[in-house]
């Protein structure tokens, strides 16, 4: 069945200024103006928001998954991680004391 | 340089059932758009716009109960009360809100429109006005008027200049519209004196504004004005379109079964 809906626009909202814009769900809409007036209130009417963007999803190329594979570490990569590192104490301490 | 009065309280009697006047007209137009527009829940034309028009019907019931509890602070009945109880001649909404839609979404959308252009001038001159406690609140609703605004001036361009059929659809709602919409600014007898007292300017000059603002939106949507339509008066004097009326027994339907539910 041919799909009649409208373009699908991408929604990513930020909780709060210098935090990262987090996907949360999608709109349809016939252009990106109309995206963004719909996307507020499908997205910003219960949490908070200080920003939206709306994407095309169309301009997103995603990866396969049948290629996901390529995401798994085969060897030990430990040392990427930051628990692969003693933290000296001042830091520990400082971590303790900066509110989460 | 107008004094500003900075408590509910230090009006002196005409002045402050020229405000009482002013709040009903204000907590009347936002309570029955907001019904109207909650008619639309779970019949918009598309899911988006159910779930925005609906968010917006819930924002008006608000702004409307915040006006009404003022009023009770001035010493009127309760919101309940005054939502629940007053018979259709104590109302003083203006038409074009009471009328109904019909299931016209041109006609809800134009008329949700026109009514947020006019609640937004007049927040905007309430929150510069010198009633303290008015225009403190009239400062808070107006960030969500502005929303509403944008949800309009989106889809008025693009519907009026979307298909013959749209075109048409949103012309006959403009037509339909047009002198309703006028008749939200029915000059009243408090104008003169919330004037005066730097509270609200009058009617007449609200209506100005919202022309100048409405006009430029609708010329950009190729959408016709007929100069030469006159306004609709009476909704602020308790005479209503009958559409009113079937609204009432619709959301007065509970209490007047039992005015003592908890619900």
């Amino acid at each position: 069945m041919a799909d009649t809906q409208w373009p699908v626009y991408e929604v990513f909202h930020q909780q709060a200024r210098g935090e990262p814009h987090i996907h949360v769900g999608s709109v349809h809409a016939t252009d990106a103006e109309m995206a963004l007036v719909m996307a507020k209130e499908q997205y910003c009417r219960r949490q908070a928001c200080v920003n939206l963007w709306v994407v095309p999803a169309a301009a997103i190329l995603a990866s396969e998954y049948q290629d996901g594979d390529m995401f798994e570490h085969t060897t030990d990569k430990s040392y990427r991680e930051s628990w692969g590192y003693k933290t000296p104490k001042t830091i520990q301490k400082s971590d303790e004391e900066t509110p989460t | 340089m107008i004094a500003t009065i900075d408590t509910l309280h230090d009006m002196e009697a005409s002045l402050k059932s020229a405000v009482i006047d002013l709040l009903y007209r204000l907590a009347d137009d936002a309570i029955i758009i907001g019904h109207r527009g909650s008619e639309w829940t779970g019949f918009a034309p598309i899911l988006e716009e159910d779930i925005a028009f609906s968010s917006m019907a819930q924002d008006d019931m608000g702004h409307a109960q915040t006006f009404y509890q003022m009023l009770f602070e001035l010493g009127e009945p309760d919101p309940d009360t005054n939502v629940f109880a007053r018979k259709l001649d104590q109302w003083t909404c203006a038409g074009m809100v009471s009328i109904s839609s019909q299931r016209d979404w041109a006609m809800s959308l134009v008329r949700k429109y026109f009514y947020d252009v006019a609640a937004s001038i007049r927040l905007d001159a309430l929150a510069e006005g010198a009633l303290v406690p008015l225009a403190q609140l009239a400062r808070k609703l107006r960030s969500e008027k502005k929303y509403h605004l944008m949800h309009g001036t989106m889809w008025i361009p693009r519907l009026g200049t979307g298909t013959r059929e749209s075109h048409q659809l949103m012309q006959s709602a403009v037509d339909t519209l047009y002198p309703h919409a006028l008749g939200m600014f029915e000059p009243t007898s408090a104008d003169l004196l919330l004037e005066q007292a730097g509270v609200c300017p009058r009617e007449d000059e609200l209506r100005k504004r919202w022309q100048a603002e409405v006009e430029n939106v609708l010329c950009g949507a190729t959408l016709k004005v007929d100069a030469d339509m006159s306004p609709v008066f009476g909704g602020r004097a308790g005479k209503h379109p009958k559409d009113l009326m079937a609204l009432l027994d619709d959301m007065q339907l509970v209490y007047n079964l039992d005015p003592h539910a908890k619900w």
